[in-house]
Formats: C-alpha cells, structure tokens, sequence
C-alpha cells in the first residue's frame, strides 16, 4: 500500500497536489484543537479587523478571529460531507448493484423505492424535518437525513451500468464458472463501477455541503455550530459584502474550493490508477 | 479547434452588443415615469404572494404596506410617533376631536367636509357605519372581533356626524380610529355594499381616500406604483399644501446587500430598514444618504420596547429575586455592542426612549431610579447606574471619531441615560435567597435540578433580536447558567402565544410615541386576560404576568380621560411597579435603520425636524409626501 | 414489440404508485409542522394594530371557520384528495382566498422558462466540452477548461451569484438584478416585455450554467475515458477512421447514455426551484414561493408546490425509463 502511495506521489502530479491541499485543509481542522477562543463565542477580539500580523485572516464583525472560526468551520464541514458520502454511498452501491444484477420482482420493488426518494423534494422535505425537530435537529440527525435522501440517484446509474454488464459476455461466464452472486457483484461488477462510484462521492460531497450552504442561508440549520454554511450565514446578516469585511466570506470559500480541488485530484488519479484499462495506456506512455 | 474559436467569437461579439446597448441607470426603476416625480420606497413585506388583493379589512389577504394605507386610505384620527406636522394629534377625516359622555359608554365623532373618494363619490357618516357594520355582521374580517365587542350600536344623525353608543364604558375607544402604524381604516359604503362576501372580494383597482390612487402594479407582487390624484385638493392631506412627488413606487428590493447596492445606485430612495453594518457602509460610501441622527446611531427608535421576556408562569421565573439576578448578570454595553454595534438607545424602565417618552417619563424618573434599592439578602444596593449611555459613547468614540455626539443631552438622546450596573456578587445573593445552589460551578435550582434557560429569537427575521439574544445567553453561561439560544424561525408568533418557551426576545410594550398614553399596551396586560398555562395568549401580555397591583392602575387609567395628566402619574406608578418586579427585562428601543437617499428629493424627517417616523411602511408616513421637494 | 408494451404497463402502475405514496408523506410531514397558520394570522393582525384580548378568541374561533381547520384529521385527509383529483389545492392560509393554485400558476412559468434553458444550455455545453476533454487527453487548452469547471464547481452557489450580482449590478452596472422583468412594464406579447424579461433572466441563468456545466463536465469527461479504451474505440483508431468521427458516432454517442438519465432527472428536478437564485436575484418563481409559505405555515401552499415538484419528477424519471431501451440495444426488455 505504502509502495502505491509512493509511486503515486512521484509520477503523478495530480496526486500531488491533491495532496497537499488536502493536506492543508486537514491541517486547518486539526490546528481547530489549539484554538484560544471556544468557537462559539462572540465578542472576545475587536471587530471588523482586516486581516493583519496579530489577526491573520481578520476579524469578523461579531468579534471572532477569521482564522480560529475557519479551522472549526472546516473540520465540522468535513465530517458532515465524509458521513454523508459514506453512508450514501453504500446504500448506492448495495442497491444499484443487486437491483441491476437481479432484475426481475427485486428489482421493481428496490426501483419503485429509489423512484419514491427521487421524486421527494429535497428542500421542503429538509425544512420541514427541521421545523418539526427544531433543536433536536443535530450536525449527526442533519447528515443521516441528507444521506437517506441523496443515495437514490447514485443508485439508479449504478444500476444502469449494472444492468449493461450483465449481459456482457464475462459475466456469463461467471454465472457457467459457478460463482455466487456476491462474489460476482464484488470481484466483477465493482470494479467497472468504482469510478462512478468515485466521481460520485465527490458529487455528493459537494451536493452535501453545498445543500448545507444553502440551508444554512436560510437560517434553517443549527446556526450556532461554526460551519462555512453558518460562516456565510453570519457574514451575510452582518451585510458584510457591502461593508467591506470582504475577508469574512474570501476565506472560508477558499478553503472550501481548496478542499474540493484536492479532494477531487485524488479522487480522479487514484481512480486512474485503480482502473486496469487506463494503466495499459499509461505504461506506454510511460516506456515512450 | 477552429470552429469552437470562431463560435466563441461570435459569441462575445453578440454579448458586447447587448452590454453596450443598454443604459446603466435604467435598470431597476420603472419605465415610462420621469425620475424626478417619483419617489422609490421599500416594502419590507418583501414580494407580496396575492398581488392584486387591495381589501385590507379581509384578514392576511393581501398586502397592507405596498401604498395601500401609506396613500391610497384614510381614517379619522393621527397620532405621530414624533411631533407631527402641526402637533401631535391630527384630526384627518374627524373635524375636531372624539367627544364622550360622562361615563365613556358614548362617543361622537364630527367629520369633515368636502373630503372625495378618487371616484367621486363624497365621504360621509355612512362610510363610516358601513364599516363598523359590515365588519360586525361578517365575522372574520381584520376589525370585526374588536368592533364587535365594543360597540352596540352606531349612526348617523347627519351626514357628518357618527354616534357610537359603546357596550361597557371605553375611555379609548378612539384608539381603535387613530392611526399608529394603522388603524381601523374606513370602507367606501358604495362599493362594499354591492359585494356579495366582503372578506372574499378582492377590491381591485381600489377606491382611494388618500391622496394617491393606483397606477399599476407587478403580477408578481415585486412592486406598485401610486399617483397623485388630479383632485388631490378634495383630500385631508390637502391641508398641508400639495404632495411633492407625483409617483410613488413601493417595490422589493431584496436582501439587505441589494437595498444597499440599489440605494448607491441611486435606484431606491428610501430603504425601511438594514443591518447597522449596512447602514454604516452607506454612511461612509454616500454622500447623499440620510438617516433619523446626523450621526451615530443614526437609526430612528420606534415606539417599541424590545426586552428579554420570561415566561411568568414557568416555575423558575415566578420568583421576582431571580429575574432580577438575571438582569445583574446583563452587561448592556456587550449586548448593545453585540446587536447594534452600539447604533442603540437603552432604557431600563418599561416605556421605549422614544417620541415624546423621554421627556415624560425618563428623565423624571432619574431621580427615582438612583435612589432605588433592592435587598439581596444580605445587603442593600443601589442597581443604578445613570453613566451608562456615556459609557458607551466613550467606548465608541475611539474608532467613530466625531461621529459621536459630545454634548450630554445629545448622548442621552441617542443612547440612552442609564440601565442597571452588571453586579454578579448580588446575583449570586439574590439566587441564593430564593433558594438556588451553585454546585461546581453550575446553578442548581431549588428541587436539584439544572438551572437552564433556553431563549427563544426568531432567527434570520430579526437578525438585531437574534445577537442581543446570543449574548446575553453567553453572558448567563459565563455565569454557570445553562443558558441556550432557540432559533424560532417562523415559528416564534405560534410559539410565543402558545406560551411554548423560557423566555424570548420581543416586545410586549408599543406606544404611541407622540401621546404620553400608555394604555395602548398597559390595558391588554389586565389579568382578566391573562391565559391559563397551556393555553394561547392574547397580545400583549406575552410574558403573562399577572399583578393585582398593576390591575388597580389599569382600572384607573380605564376611567381616566385619554389627554388627562392623570394618566402621566398612573403611568409613572406602572414603571415604578415594572422595575420592582422586573416581569422582563427592558433593553433598548426598537432602532430601524432607515436611509433616505437625497439624491431626487429633499425634506425627509430626521431628529432635527423630526415631523414624523421616515419608516415608510407607518400609516404615519404619508406626512412626508407633503414636505418632500424635489432636490433640484 | 409487446414486451414493450407490458414494459410500459408495468411502469404506469409504478409511477403511480410512486406519486401517490410521495404525496401522501408530503402531506403527513407538512400536517406534522407545528407551525399553526391560525396564531400566525392574528399574529400578523395584532402586533401592529390595537386589538382588545377579548376580541382576540372570536377571531381564533372565525378564522378557524374560514380556513376549512374544522373537522377530524381524517376529514381533512378525504377532503384533500377529493380536491387534488379536481387539481384544486384548496386556498392558501396566508394569501386567504386566494386558491393555491392561482399562485403556483403565475410562478411556474418564471421558474420553469429560467431553469429549462439553464438546464440545456449547461448539459449540452458542459457534455460538449467534457467529451472533448476526455478524447483530447493532451490539449492543453481543454486542460484548462477542465482546471475551470472543476475550479467553479465548490464554490457554494450563494457566493457565485452574490459576486455576479455585484460586478453586474454594482461595479459595472449594465444588467438589471432583481426582478423578472422591467418594472412598470405591462406583462404582454410585446416585444418589449420579452426583451425584459430576456434581459432580466442573463444573471441569473449565468450563475446557473456556471455551476451546472461543471458537473456535467467532469461527469462526462469521466465516462469518456472509460469509452475510450473500448476495444472498438481502439480498432477505430487503428483502422483510420477520422478522430472527429470517433468521437461524435462511436464515443460521445455511448457515453452519453448515462448523462441522458441525469438530463431527464435534472428537467423533473426544475420543479424544486431554484430557491437560492430566485432570493438572490428577486425572481418570482415557485422557489421563493414555497420558503415564504413554509415561513407563514401555509401548509396548502406547501403541499401544493411539493405535490407539482413530485409530479414533475415522476415525470421526467417515466420519460426515461421508458425510452432508455430504446436509447442502448443492450438492455432487454425483461
């Protein structure tokens, strides 16, 4: 594994830059433990201060250090998309695939399913969940929700891939050789899936939290948990575009833009190096 | 490759046209009106979902503040927030003030003469019973509950004179027909009684009392346009002189960074209200823009009394000594600071620092306030400190420079005289007397458990609400109280009549703000009306207090007549009862950052000719149209 | 033929069974709010008005009346069927007696127009572009394009039309931001007015197209590559044929699949509206219509925008799963 990464990180500069963004945005959420200030206090440094030696990234007009809210803002941000994305994906996965695979009465039942949580408006279905929840609507019951409703049109292209592969000619000869379903789906079928299943993520991902973003605008999340969503949210009441406080919105959207170009380079070149066709077209570029 | 350059090309080329054909300034003003007769309003009721509904009395139909009772209605009496065009009091379609009988179960109104609606037809008694009648027998309308309960029977006994004979004996019955803000506003009989259902009809193109009538309006409720009658003379605002501007666009202009950018662009000449920080922008940025104060705080403080407001009935706040803890542990200054940016006017007494208020009731009261002590148990304080304006002008003074007013009674003005002195030690002292525990740094209540307050603010709407909310709550939890904030959005008005919440910040104390009257909100505070826990509460006695003290002073006022100075003493007796009591915690005035842009017209209202409130969606307002002059 | 033909029986009964259990849960979680649009009303009546406390429960009692509230949760339930199956939504609490579908009707044209055309415009562009990133692995050009999309992809959406909105509207004012079209400008079949409204729609299907032709683009660029070392593609290739060829017949036409699914989602999805674009840029779509009924407990209106979004996207999701077969031979019709 380690000999990959290596490999990795000296030939392939996608890699590496995915990298080190990464690696900085990980940096910033860690850096959130040696905070002086609790997050959610306001008024502990002056206001509207622009971004200088003693407050890097400036102040915002509560009173709070651009720098220091930035790194819980972050941190929080990231786990909501990593739980979203993961247990999304594997509801996607399971159910495109046996869905594709199977065919037949499994397939309707699972599709007339998926179908239901398509057709579902996402946006007055999230509001309304809050309105009935109000403060028992944590980061944790927000991300659970989101990932109920965000695995059903992942799922559906899985199963149209799926539903291709099946009669494809490797296939049959899987089923002749004896292999059980499982084994198929997992040694045959997933890696022709995976790249959807990457590119996915950071779909998600990105879906995740930019619905995050958009809730938050409303007010209609828990608005007192330093997030990028809250971050704009506040920048936006405090009018700030207008007022000039420019670096309260620059910053936390920079690191967000930083986490998803990372996120996604990784994604694609390891992806890249996963799929057995691709490396066949590298090695020759590579020898020429 | 060649092809996609020469698309792209193409492209941009059909785009520059498009930038360079169309005029800059044109963009969010209306077209096919002269600039410089119209004056652009915000309606901060945002886009207005049912458009092209203009009857008012129908309850939540359609829009009240897009022009239609700024300049389209009309009604009997006036009482300006400020110091009116011609004194506080303005008898509109009344001629002379309301005359009752000895014992208030009577009340005359003479009306004036000459008065027209915009289709012809001349004002007269009978409008005014259609209204009362056609209200009462269609309940369900905006004013049937309240005109049926009060009045047994109207009429006419000339065409310019209505009798009320009223059910029970109601010394202010007439508040029901004096605009604050709005008022009962009166029907054209001639096409209301031709209507089948009056709460289902939609009144479009509506009939004006006013001095505008309706030009045209959005579909899409974005916005409407007014215009001067041709015989605005048969008007009551005919008395003033002639309405500067001949147009009048109420319109949505969005979030509050777009009412900025569309007032820099000179495309909005007078915005209802924005965040301080927007309000300080546009001070830096414009030259043409104007606000209530020349300078700092710059917003006009309504007649509203913000406060954090308990539930009175909830078990941890029956006890006056721990209210009045909590209000030792509010540091005024951070929360000032917090929600305004320091822009506040404070008051520690029950009245908003406001209109006339000050002068009546604040300034009084000074010596009062200094003197007064409280007990905590274990010794006598005096809470008071009478510096804390300045305070906070001086804390200010270093970043505002000469923005700051120097002069004492200016500081006063704008920021308030005194509130109560932070005193954790006497907190302590009080809890402890009405048998709390600090147990490891966390107070505990009396049977053991936690001691926690959740305060509800409602979030995005009242964005100043909610960070006076978010600080006092961090202050009460640097005090070991387990204090949260409960973002209510939407949901505050359901939750707040339903008693549903610890304690809030909102206001249950309105006033006239011209008229040293109190009762428009000490009446509904009566424990007659006061709901049982669980069930809904009327306005405005949101904190459900109940005093047998305060009902003597309610009772006497209801006998007492509405100019009498009698009333000014029971008043004072009622801020004397609030403060020993502390049933919410006074904060500040309600300060509505509204900026005119001077740009196409001159004259607006401001602390030095302060003729009425600018918010332009007050019924009040119209008296700005009159002393509006174009800029050039 | 007629395997089709119990194939699309078959999917009829599933796409109403789907919309009918969508509405129904919309229905249970809209009645679940606790939002009482009754307290919202008086509410809205007296906190600026003098009304007497006495007089407040009459109005409690009539408004109860008025708004249909009366009656046990299961009547209500009957009643609204009865009036779905009429496409009536019964009136909206907070703009009362206005039907709600008065309402959606004058919104939906706005939302639908401007989401449509930023719809194809980003799936046709960001494809276009996409498929030609994924063949042309080393064009330096296309590289970049692919360092953009991916670059404007995260930016939280808010952020793009707020900058749009102020270097348009405010440091080169040259296009109109709030609004669907000019004010003062009667709603007709003039040219005038469709230039308006033309005119008014540019910022905001930008910020739209922006954001949407990244996905698109990096979606298909994704699906490309994998095409591309199909053993077809590469006999192509090898026997000579035209590269503009391969990628227009053999490689975008196979790739395309997939993204035809997503276009046909996306179209139902119009019908969520655009809630963030239209309160940015005033739009008078059914977006800012249903957060303000949602704000005002107006569960009619609610329910109906909710029951049109899931009705588009039934839609949508039908249109393709019925022409899907006919799209990629592939896929029996089992």
């Amino acid at each position: 594994m380690l000999g990959i990464l290596r490999d990795l990180l000296r030939y392939n500069a996608e890699f590496r830059i995915g990298t080190v963004l990464v690696g900085f945005v990980l940096l910033l959420s860690v850096l959130s433990g040696f905070s002086p200030y609790p997050p959610q206090d306001v008024y502990v440094v002056p206001p509207d201060v622009p971004p200088s030696p003693a407050y890097w990234f400036g102040t915002t007009s509560r009173g709070q250090d651009v720098f220091w809210q930035l790194t819980f803002a972050i941190r929080n941000t990231l786990l909501f998309g990593c739980t979203v994305a993961l247990i999304s994906r594997i509801l996607a996965l399971v159910i495109g695939l046996v869905s594709g695979y199977k065919g037949g009465w499994i397939d309707r039942v699972l599709m007339s399913i998926n179908d239901t949580f398509i057709v579902i408006p996402l946006l007055p279905i999230l509001v309304l969940f809050y309105f009935v929840m109000r403060d028992s609507m944590s980061w944790l019951m927000l991300a659970l929700i989101m990932a109920c409703l965000g695995w059903a049109y992942d799922a559906r292209l899985i199963r149209s891939v799926a539903m291709s592969l099946k009669n494809r000619e490797f296939t049959q000869s899987s089923v002749f050789s004896g292999m059980s379903t499982r084994e198929i789906l997992v040694q045959e079928h997933l890696p022709y899936v995976m790249p959807i299943v990457f590119s996915t993520t950071m779909n998600n991902m990105i879906w995740s939290i930019g619905l995050e973003v958009t809730l938050a605008v409303l007010g209609f999340t828990d608005i007192n948990t330093p997030t990028i969503g809250g971050m704009i949210y506040w920048a936006n009441q405090h009018t700030a575009m207008v007022a000039g406080v420019w670096w309260w919105i620059a910053f936390p959207t920079i690191a967000v833009v930083m986490t998803f170009i990372g996120l996604f380079l990784l994604a694609v070149s390891m992806n890249e190096y996963i799929d057995p066709r691709s490396r066949l077209s590298r090695m020759g570029r590579v020898t020429s | 490759m060649s092809r996609i350059g020469a698309l792209l090309l193409a492209v941009c080329a059909l785009t520059s046209q498009l930038f360079l054909s169309t005029s800059a300034s044109a963009q969010g003003i209306p077209q096919n009106i002269p600039r410089k007769e119209l004056l652009i309003l915000e309606n901060p009721e945002g886009t207005i979902k049912n458009a092209g509904w203009f009857n008012i009395w129908a309850i939540n139909a359609g829009s009240q503040s897009n022009g239609l009772q700024q300049a389209a209605l009309d009604t009997l009496w006036y009482i300006d927030p400020e110091s009116g065009l011609d004194g506080v009091w303005d008898n509109s379609l009344a001629a002379d003030k309301p005359q009752y009988n000895a014992d208030f179960t009577e009340m005359t109104a003479k009306l004036r003469k000459g008065i027209f609606w915009s289709d012809g037809v001349e004002f007269t008694a009978e409008d005014v019973i259609a209204t009362v009648m056609i209200q009462i027998k269609n309940p369900g309308m905006r004013f049937s509950a309240v005109l049926a309960s009060n009045v047994a029977s109207v009429d006419a006994p000339d065409p310019y004179t209505v009798v009320f004979k009223l059910k029970k004996p109601n010394s202010r019955f007439h508040a029901n027909f004096t605009v604050r803000w709005n008022a009962i506003w009166i029907m054209p009989k001639h096409v209301f009684e031709k209507v089948e259902d009056p709460a289902k009809f939609d009144f479009n193109k509506p009939v004006s009392l006013g001095a505008y009538v309706l030009n045209s309006y959005d579909p899409d409720g974005k916005w409407y346009i007014w215009q001067l009658r041709d015989d605005w003379q048969r008007t009551t605002l005919a008395r003033y002189g002639k309405p500067g501007p001949k147009y009048l666009a109420y319109v949505d202009p969005g979030p509050p960074d777009k009412r900025v950018i569309a007032q820099l662009n000179h495309e909005l000449d007078v915005i209802h209200d924005i965040a301080p920080e927007g309000m300080f922008a546009l001070a830096k940025q414009s030259k043409s823009t104007v606000a209530w104060f020349k300078g700092f705080p710059y917003g006009h403080p309504d007649p509203t009394l913000p406060a954090v407001i308990f539930n009175d009935q909830n078990e941890m706040f029956k006890n006056p000594d721990v209210r009045w803890a909590l209000a030792l542990l509010i540091d005024i200054k951070a929360v000032s600071m917090a929600a305004y940016r320091g822009a506040a006017t404070i008051s520690a007494i029950g009245v908003p620092p406001t209109g006339t208020h000050p002068a009546t009731y604040h300034q009084p009261m000074e010596a009062w306030l200094k003197d007064f002590e409280i007990d905590t148990g274990k010794r006598k304080i005096k809470p008071y400190d009478p510096t804390v304006g300045k305070q906070i002008a001086d804390m200010l003074r270093p970043s505002m420079g000469e923005q700051i007013p120097t002069d004492p009674k200016e500081i006063a003005g704008a920021f308030g005289m005194g509130w109560w002195k932070p005193d954790p030690q006497a907190a302590q002292e009080l809890l402890e007397r009405a048998g709390f525990a600090k147990r490891g740094g966390a107070w505990m209540m009396p049977d053991g458990k936690p001691f926690t307050i959740r305060l509800m603010v409602e979030g995005d709407q009242r964005p100043v609400m909610t960070r006076a909310g978010s600080m006092i709550v961090q202050q009460w939890k640097q005090a070991g109280i387990d204090a949260k904030v409960d973002v209510a959005q939407g949901t505050l008005p359901t939750r707040r009549a339903a008693g549903d919440f610890d304690a809030f910040i909102g206001w249950s104390v309105e006033t006239w703000g011209g008229h040293q009257d109190l009762s428009y909100f000490m009446d509904s505070w009566h424990s007659q009306f006061v709901a049982e826990p669980g069930k809904p509460q009327p306005a405005r006695n949101w904190q459900r207090w109940s005093s047998p003290a305060l009902d003597k002073i309610i009772e006497a006022t209801r006998t007492v007549g509405f100019d009498d100075p009698k009333s000014i003493e029971l008043g004072k007796d009622y801020v004397k009862l609030a403060v020993k009591e502390m049933p919410t915690i006074p904060l500040m005035a309600y300060n509505v950052f509204t900026a005119m842009d001077q740009t196409y017209w001159t004259g607006f209202p401001t602390s030095e000719n302060p003729y009425t409130d600018p918010v332009p969606n007050w019924g009040n307002s119209r008296a700005m149209f009159v002393k509006l002059k174009p800029a050039n | 033929m007629s395997g089709y033909f119990a194939y699309i029986a078959k999917r009829l009964v599933q796409f109403l069974l789907v919309v009918f259990i969508g509405i129904n849960l919309a229905y249970v979680i809209t009645h679940a709010t606790p939002i009482d649009p009754v307290e919202q009303s008086i509410s809205a009546v007296t906190s600026f008005g003098n009304t007497a406390p006495g007089a407040i429960e009459q109005m409690r009692l009539s408004l109860r009346e008025l708004y249909g509230l009366e009656g046990s949760a299961w009547q209500q339930y009957t009643v609204f069927w009865e009036r779905i199956l009429r496409a009536d939504f019964g009136p909206s609490m907070s703009a009362f007696p206005t039907p709600v579908s008065t309402l959606i009707a004058r919104a939906l044209p706005w939302t639908t127009g401007l989401l449509v055309i930023s719809t194809l415009v980003s799936w046709v562009l960001g494809n276009w572009l996409g498929g030609l990133a994924g063949y042309y692995r080393n064009s330096r050009g296309l590289k970049l394009m692919g360092v953009i999309a991916m670059g404007l992809h995260p930016i939280p959406y808010y952020i793009l039309a707020l900058l749009l909105m102020i270097v348009f509207g405010f440091l080169w004012p040259v296009l109109p931001i709030s609004g669907g079209s000019a004010m003062n400008l009667p709603q007709a079949w003039t040219w005038a007015f469709a230039a308006s409204v033309l005119e008014h729609a540019i910022l905001p299907a930008l910020s739209l197209i922006l954001i949407g032709v990244g996905s698109w683009f990096l979606g298909m660029r994704s699906l490309v590559s994998n095409v591309v070392t199909e053993d077809y593609v590469v006999y192509a290739e090898l026997a000579g044929v035209k590269s503009r060829r391969i990628l227009s017949s053999y490689v975008m036409r196979n790739a395309l699949v997939p993204q035809v699914t997503g276009l046909a989602i996306s179209l139902g999805g119009i019908f969520n509206g655009a809630v963030i674009t239209e309160k940015v840029f005033g739009y008078p779509g059914i977006g800012s219509l249903l957060v303000d009924a949602v704000y005002a407990g107006d569960y009619g209106l609610v329910l109906g925008v909710t029951t049109i979004s899931i009705l588009g996207v039934s839609i949508g999701v039908l249109a393709i799963d019925l022409l899907y077969p006919l799209l990629d031979p592939r896929v029996k019709v089992s």
